[in-house]
Formats: C-alpha cells, sequence, structure tokens
C-alpha cells in the first residue's frame, strides 16, 4: 500500500538549488555583516604603499616594492577573510540555534556544508578580484609616473641614446604590470580556498568562532613549515626515528601551505609555468574534496 | 555490516591516504616551482638564527615577499646611515628570504663593494692602514656576495655588472674584471659591450696581454661595425708594447692624432653675415 | 484510522558529558553519562494540539530534538508520519519553531521567508504568493520589509511561527513559544496555534508555562527527569471529579439563600467556595490593552 507521505515527498539525494540558496545566504549575510569593509582598509594601505619612497633606490627597485607588498598585502588580506569570514558561520548558526530551523527543513548536511563553503569562495573570489584591480590602477599609475620622469632624466643626460632609453623603460615595465600578475591573484585564491576549507573543517568540532579562528591560524601558520620540517629535521636527524616519524605524520596530516605561495615568485617576476599552475588547481580541488568529506563525517554525527 | 572503525580513526585514515597520494604530487610541484622560480627556496638554518621572531612567523606566516621587503627597506636606512655592517645583514636576510631575487645581489655587492669603500676613503680621521684594512675587507666581501649570488642565479648578467664594476673601480683587478665580461658573453641579457670590455681588461691583465691582444684583433676582422675608437686605439698601443710583427699590424690611423687633427683644423664658427675669421 | 502525526516509542537518549549532572549514572575516565530521556512514549495524533509540559531540564528539548532529527536515539525510535525522524522526507512535514529563535538578522521578514522556502523547494510566484499570505496571517505584513535585528520578541516568534509553516507541513512542532513573551504577543501565538488545528495541522509544543498550555491543548503529557509522569486528555488531568460549578450572574440575595438551603438538605454535599469570581490579570491586561488599541 501506498501511503500519502510516500507520493507527496520526493526529495533529491543532492540539490544545487538548495546549496544555492544557502551559499546566497552567506553571501548576503557575510555582506550585511559589513565583512566587506576591510576592502576599504585594503584600499587605505594600498594607496600608503604607493607612496613609498625610498630616495637612494632606483624607479626599477622602488616600482618593484611597491608592487610585492601591495600583492602581499592583497595575499594576506584573502587567507585571512578567509578564516574569519568562514569561523563566522557555522559556530554562529549554532549559537544563534538558526542551525536548528535550516536542518529541521529537508537540507541535507553536505548540501549545508557546500552551501557554506561555496558562499565564501564566491565572496573570497569577488574580494581579491576587487583587491587586485586595485592593486593594478596603483601599479599602473606609479609605472607611467616612473618612466615618464625615468625619460626626463635621461634625455636630460648627455650621450644616452635612444636605445638605451629604450631599454631603461623596459626594465621598468618589466616591474611593472604584466598578465602574468593575474595568476599571482589566481595563486591567493588557490590558498584561500584551503584555507577556507580547513576552517570549515575545524569548524565542524569547534565550540566557538574564536577558537575555530585561533586553530585555523595556527594550523595556516605550521602548514608553512613542510620545507623547514624536510630541510632541518629529516635531514639533519636521520638516526632520530621519532623525530623521523612525527615530521613524516605532520607531513601527511597537515596541508602543505607553503606551496600555495607561488604567487610571490611569480610577483617577482617568475616565469609561469601553465602546466604547474593546472597541477596547483586539481590539488586544491583534492584539497576541497577530501577535507569536505572529513567535515561532513564529523557533521554527520554531530548533535545540535 | 557496518563497519567497526571509530569514527575518528576513520578521518584520521582518510587524512592519511590522502597525505599519502599528495605528498609525491606536491613534492615534484615543489620541485617544478623552485626550477621556474615561481616557489622560492626555504631559506638556511643561518638565516632563521639571524631573524627575529616576529619576521620569522611572517615568514612562517607564507609573507615572505613582505618580511624581506621590510629587510630591504631597512638596509635602505642603514645606507643612509652609513652604517655597512648593519646595511649587510639586512640585504643578506632579504637575500635569504628571496635568494632568486637578483636586486638584493646586485644590492649587496654594490653597497658592500662602491658605496662602502667609498665612504672610507671620505674618513679624514680614520688611520691608513684601518682604512686599508677595512678597504681590503668590503672589496672582498662583496665579491664573496656576488659569487654566493651566482651561485643561485648562475645566469644573472647583473650581478656580474655590478661585481666587474667592484674588479674595476675599488680592486682595479683587470684580470677578475676580464673574468666578469667573459662570463657574461652568451648569457641572455648581457651588454653588446661585454666582448669589448673582456679584451680591454684581459690585456690590461698580466701575463694575458697576448690573448686579449688576439681577442681584440679578432673583434676587430669581424667587421667595421667593431672598429670602435677605443678599440683601435687599445690595438694600435698592444701591436707596440707586444711587439706583434709588423706585417700583423692594423693599417689604422691613432684616433686620438686624428682628434687632434681635427680640433686643430676646426672650421670657425661664421659670424653674422657670413664672415669668417682664420 | 489515520497515521499519527508523531509516534515515539521507549526513546531514551543518553549524553556523555563532563560534569555530573542530576540524572547521572555512570561514571567512567571519559566523564559521566547523563540521562536526558529515560524510556519515553507517546503519541500525537494526526490534527491535534499535543503539549509536553515538564520544568527546565525534564527532557523536552531533546525529545524534540530527536523528532525533528538534529538527534539521533540512543534507544527506541521517534516516528513522524510513519517516517523515521531522521529520514530527510520526515522533515519536509514539520515545521519547527525553536525557542527565542535567532534568525539571520540582517535578513527582512520577506527575505527570511524566502530563505527557508526555497530550502524546502518552493520558488516563484507560489513562493511569493506564500510569503504574503503569511505575512498577512501572522501580522508581520507592515514590517514586510524590515531587518530582524529591529523585530521584538513577539515578532520575531510570529515570524518564525511563518517560517515553520512556509511548505504546508503536517506537522508544526514549537519549543517554548510563549517563552519571553508579553501577554499580547502570546496571545496571538495561542490564537495562531489554534487556527493551524482548525487547519487540521498537528501541533506539538514544549512548554513549562501549563496554564498556556492548557488553553490550546488537546492532549498533555508531564515529563519529569526525563519520565513520563502523566499523559492524557485535558479534561481528564484537570478535572476534579467530586466538584461541580455553577457561575451565577445578577443572581439575588434570596435565591443564594434559596440554594444554599437546598444544598444542606442532601446528605454529604456541601458549598466547597463561593463568592465572587476573580479574572485572571492576564485576562484583565488583554481587556485594558484592547481598549487601549480602540481609543487610539
Amino acid at each position: 500500500m501506498t501511503t500519502f507521505t510516500e507520493t507527496r515527498i520526493k526529495i533529491p539525494m543532492f540539490s544545487p538549488s538548495r546549496v544555492w540558496t544557502i551559499a546566497t545566504g552567506t553571501m548576503t549575510q557575510l555582506v550585511r555583516m559589513k565583512t566587506f569593509y576591510f576592502l576599504l582598509v585594503f584600499a587605505v594601505l594600498v594607496a600608503a604603499i604607493g607612496n613609498i619612497d625610498i630616495k637612494s633606490a632606483s624607479s626599477v627597485s622602488q616600482l618593484e616594492t611597491i608592487k610585492k607588498v601591495s600583492f602581499g598585502t592583497m595575499d594576506i588580506f584573502a587567507w585571512l577573510y578567509a578564516i574569519v569570514a568562514t569561523a563566522l558561520l557555522i559556530p554562529r548558526d549554532l549559537e544563534d540555534r538558526t542551525l536548528y530551523t535550516i536542518l529541521s527543513k529537508p537540507v541535507r548536511r553536505i548540501e549545508y556544508l557546500i552551501g557554506k563553503l561555496l558562499g565564501v569562495l564566491v565572496l573570497i573570489a569577488a574580494s581579491l578580484a576587487l583587491m587586485f584591480t586595485l592593486c593594478l590602477l596603483m601599479l599602473a599609475y606609479k609605472q607611467s609616473g616612473f618612466i615618464a620622469d625615468e625619460i626626463k632624466m635621461l634625455q636630460a643626460a648627455p650621450n644616452v641614446t635612444t636605445a638605451e632609453i629604450e631599454e631603461q623603460v623596459k626594465l621598468i615595465q618589466r616591474q611593472g604590470v604584466r598578465p602574468e600578475l593575474a595568476v599571482a591573484a589566481l595563486a591567493s585564491f588557490l590558498k584561500s580556498s584551503v584555507v577556507a576549507v580547513m576552517t570549515i573543517l575545524i569548524s565542524t568540532f569547534a565550540s566557538s568562532s574564536l577558537f575555530t579562528i585561533i586553530t585555523s591560524i595556527f594550523f595556516f601558520l605550521i602548514g608553512h613549515a613542510h620545507g623547514m620540517m624536510t630541510d632541518f629535521w629529516l635531514h639533519k636527524t636521520e638516526g632520530n626515528l621519532i623525530i623521523r616519524m612525527l615530521t613524516k605524520v605532520f607531513k601527511l596530516l597537515i596541508p602543505d601551505f607553503q606551496l600555495f605561495s607561488f604567487s610571490e615568485g611569480i610577483v617577482i617576476g617568475a616565469e609561469v609555468v601553465p602546466r604547474v599552475v593546472w597541477s596547483m588547481g586539481f590539488l586544491t580541488g583534492g584539497y576541497l574534496f577530501v577535507f569536505l568529506l572529513i567535515s561532513l563525517m564529523i557533521f554527520l554525527y554531530k548533535e545540535f | 555490516m557496518p563497519s567497526k572503525l571509530p569514527n575518528w580513526l576513520k578521518i584520521v585514515l582518510i587524512l592519511a591516504a590522502f597525505g599519502l597520494v599528495r605528498s609525491p604530487v606536491e613534492n615534484s610541484l615543489r620541485r617544478k616551482m623552485n626550477t621556474a622560480g615561481m616557489l622560492l627556496p626555504t631559506p638556511g638554518h643561518s638565516a632563521m638564527a639571524q631573524m627575529g621572531q616576529s619576521a620569522l612567523m611572517g615568514m612562517l606566516g607564507g609573507l615572505r615577499t613582505l618580511v624581506a621587503t621590510g629587510y630591504l627597506l631597512d638596509s635602505y636606512r642603514h645606507f643612509d646611515n652609513a652604517d655597512w655592517d648593519a646595511n649587510r645583514k639586512s640585504l643578506l636576510l632579504a637575500t635569504y628570504l628571496e635568494p632568486t631575487e637578483e636586486s638584493h645581489w646586485v644590492d649587496l655587492v654594490w653597497h658592500r663593494g662602491i658605496n662602502a669603500p667609498a665612504w672610507l676613503e671620505t674618513r679624514a680621521r680614520l688611520p691608513e692602514i684601518e682604512k686599508r684594512i677595512l678597504y681590503h675587507e668590503y672589496t672582498r666581501d662583496a665579491i664573496e656576495l656576488g659569487e654566493a649570488g651566482l651561485k643561485n642565479l648562475p645566469k644573472s648578467v647583473e650581478i656580474r655588472k655590478q661585481m666587474a664594476e667592484v674588479y674595476r673601480e675599488k680592486i682595479k683587478d683587470p684580470c677578475g674584471t676580464a673574468k666578469m665580461y667573459k662570463e657574461m658573453l652568451g648569457l641572455e641579457g648581457a651588454p653588446m659591450y661585454a666582448n669589448r670590455f673582456y679584451g680591454y681588461f684581459l690585456s690590461e691583465c698580466p701575463g694575458k696581454e697576448k690573448e686579449g691582444y688576439d681577442h681584440l684583433v679578432n673583434l676587430y676582422w669581424e667587421g667595421s661595425h667593431n672598429h670602435l675608437p677605443t678599440l683601435i686605439k687599445k690595438i694600435l698601443v698592444l701591436q707596440e708594447e707586444l711587439d706583434i710583427p709588423v706585417p700583423l699590424w692594423i693599417r689604422e690611423k691613432d684616433p686620438d692624432a686624428q682628434k687632434q687633427i681635427n680640433r686643430r683644423i676646426k672650421k670657425p664658427k661664421p659670424l653674422p653675415g657670413g664672415i669668417v675669421i682664420p | 484510522m489515520s497515521e499519527p502525526a508523531v509516534e515515539v516509542k521507549n526513546l531514551t537518549k543518553v549524553f556523555q558529558t563532563g560534569s555530573p549532572g542530576a540524572n547521572v549514572f555512570k561514571k567512567g575516565i571519559a566523564g559521566s553519562y547523563v540521562v536526558a530521556v529515560d524510556n519515553l512514549s507517546f503519541q500525537v495524533n494526526s490534527g491535534e494540539v499535543y503539549g509536553l509540559i515538564g520544568p527546565n531540564g525534564s527532557g523536552k528539548s531533546t525529545t524534540m530534538k530527536v523528532v525533528l532529527g538534529l538527534m539521533s536515539p540512543t534507544e527506541g525510535s521517534a516516528k513522524v508520519f510513519g517516517l523515521d525522524s531522521g529520514d530527510i522526507k520526515a522533515r519536509s512535514e514539520i515545521g519547527f519553531l525553536p525557542e527565542n529563535p535567532y534568525f539571520y538578522r540582517h535578513l527582512s521578514g520577506e527575505e527570511t521567508l524566502k530563505f527557508y522556502g526555497k530550502l524546502c523547494g518552493l520558488k516563484g510566484k507560489a513562493l511569493n504568493d506564500r510569503i504574503s499570505e503569511l505575512l498577512e496571517m501572522v501580522d508581520l505584513e507592515g514590517a514586510r520589509k524590515r531587518r530582524l535585528a529591529g523585530y521584538s520578541k513577539g515578532m520575531l516568534q510570529r515570524i518564525g511561527l511563518a517560517q515553520a509553516i512556509i511548505q504546508r507541513p503536517r506537522l508544526v512542532i514549537l519549543d517554548e513559544p510563549t517563552a519571553g513573551v508579553d501577554p499580547v504577543g502570546s496571545r496571538q501565538i495561542r490564537d495562531l496555534i489554534i487556527k493551524l488545528k482548525e487547519e487540521g495541522i498537528s501541533v506539538f509544543l514544549c512548554s513549562h508555562l501549563l496554564e498556556q498550555v492548557q488553553e490550546v491543548c488537546d492532549h498533555v503529557g508531564i515529563i519529569f527527569k526525563g519520565r513520563m509522569r502523566q499523559e492524557g486528555t485535558l479534561e481528564e488531568l484537570v478535572s476534579i471529579e467530586n466538584r461541580y460549578s455553577i457561575v451565577l450572574e445578577d443572581a439575588s440575595p434570596a435565591l443564594i439563600k434559596e440554594i444554599e438551603k437546598l444544598v444542606a438538605k442532601e446528605k454529604g454535599a456541601s458549598i466547597a467556595e463561593q463568592g465572587n469570581p476573580k479574572t485572571t490579570l492576564e485576562r484583565l491586561f488583554l481587556k485594558i490593552a484592547g481598549r487601549k488599541e480602540s481609543d487610539a
């Protein structure tokens, strides 16, 4: 016999529309919580960085410094935003009991988690795009200023050929706006995505937003020590079994955030290898999948 | 049958399995990125020991370029105060953090090899012996730092240019200068003059004069584009000094003599109205 | 007979806790175990209002969370319209209003209902029409565009009730629906519960405010320290079988004397109480509030 209940209810295994509803809700929540105010702080900082004036340094050196500092600041803002914004989501929903009303609707817990993560990722991407635009505008402005000054100076000097002026202009341009810088911004996004999913994982068992933030920052910092651990602890303590074991456990369990810092090299002019960038994209996908799976394993059995 | 494994153990196992899968991938990616310069190598033990606590934390937090820039700005401050040892330390830390950043090495060689010795020359009160010792120390250090830079950036023209300047202007070592110009040959971005300069300074290097002369003569015979006054003058002087058989001499006039003649027969400027006073 | 809206059978829920509680029954290395609900059984019939009453910490909220699928039972079972409470299908039949609900304060009333409606699969015109219908029903049309941060407690409770029934569930679960709400708000909520019942929706509510429960519930269960102490229809639980009351209006003193004489004649019967009946403070408050509103 078919009951009324069975005929009425059809709930898909996974509903992208519910995920998107939670993601857009998350975006609205974070925007209205004024978390985007940090972009104003960033704009002020970028303006301040643009005014760095090292009298004894050359134009090329000054432009390079401005570029490194502004892109470095962008990277910090992106991962810090990823931690803070993500940490405000699940623990806060739990503290405010909003989670009860959401999970008492026909919403699967995986949909809730993916929705939250998606919302944060979209916001990180949007904020990075804004910060990147700000950086480029400032860099382009400074670059044109430096080039004009250099041409004026060289034209006034004796025995300077047009070819030499062109060479100097090219040197400045090499430190200015280049298409590779977009890949540096992408690198910051990949890093922030892994940071966000790690924070989601921590928040599934954390008791508060503050605990989530502190723990995530802690893991983020030590996640940069992979290279150091390999170089010092593993190679220089070859005889010490315990340290070797601990190092391996550390490497297996904690994400290698240092690997995601490849924006640094690109910003200082390294050549971009597209295959490597693609591989980093797939690696990020791997982290997102596995960390989300573990988050679900915790969240699925969590009692509220 | 439901799994008997507790949830936390399953989680640790998944993390470990993921770690095992990603570890070789990450190692390979790290190598590729290090080769391409996309990823900066791990700073050495000595760099860590010299770094301040906050700088170290910053570096660990993925803020390497920012910390390096901090040290760079610090080095400029020390440059303004002519505190050469502090300037060296800051720049050296910047190179530890960004070993593939060419400008740090160039700055290091420049400050140590050019600015610091120049500053010494202006110190009237400093005893001569102390000046000499410090001068020697600074310039040798500049060359050693440059060589350390070349280990990280073997194809760097800029570091070699800066080292050549130190050899030429401060150490007054034509052999060392020639060596730097020779190393530049064939590197991307090497200046056109490197080949000529190699010959000029090699010809001044004791015991290598003939080798230098041969190099310059080869350049001369390469074509008229190399028939520059300095090159011609240098060959003319060398063919006499080295007793080169006359049939092998190049048949050129001394550019300096030509210059003097030109100066002597220089036409006077006509006065208004086209009047010329001889 | 139709399927019961809620069927709880031998439900036991044990928590592991670091600190010892009132119902501690075992202590181990990992901490103490607390029995929050102990072998609890009851049933909410379709279309009725069931009130689970008991003091704070008696296990009401735990029972409710098990029915909602937010917790799983240690032993026993909880079913909603025949479906296991952990089954996601069961949740599309349930509307839930938690105690002191905190919805997203940055959303307006309309946006809140839209958010929950979309979670239930509603969209487009059907959703917009339903939102308007519900805002009218809970008397919040005027506050439609206002953010919840500016809502009073009673308004929050009413928008909470609206979100609970957005997908037209067959069962509504309310946790302390009138706690902390002023008498006017409390009255509105009780009226809404009665309205839900009239529409054939089953209501399962938990409360410690006995008088308010009394007014709307068909069935009541009294829970204390995780166990069901007494259960039955309201009539069964509150009537005093050997007493009977008649309230007279405009009766003369002579008539009252006559009645007293009649009672005295009957052997074993006596007048237990007499005098002018008292109104409740709540009724008085509502009367005054109602008068003020009409004056305004």
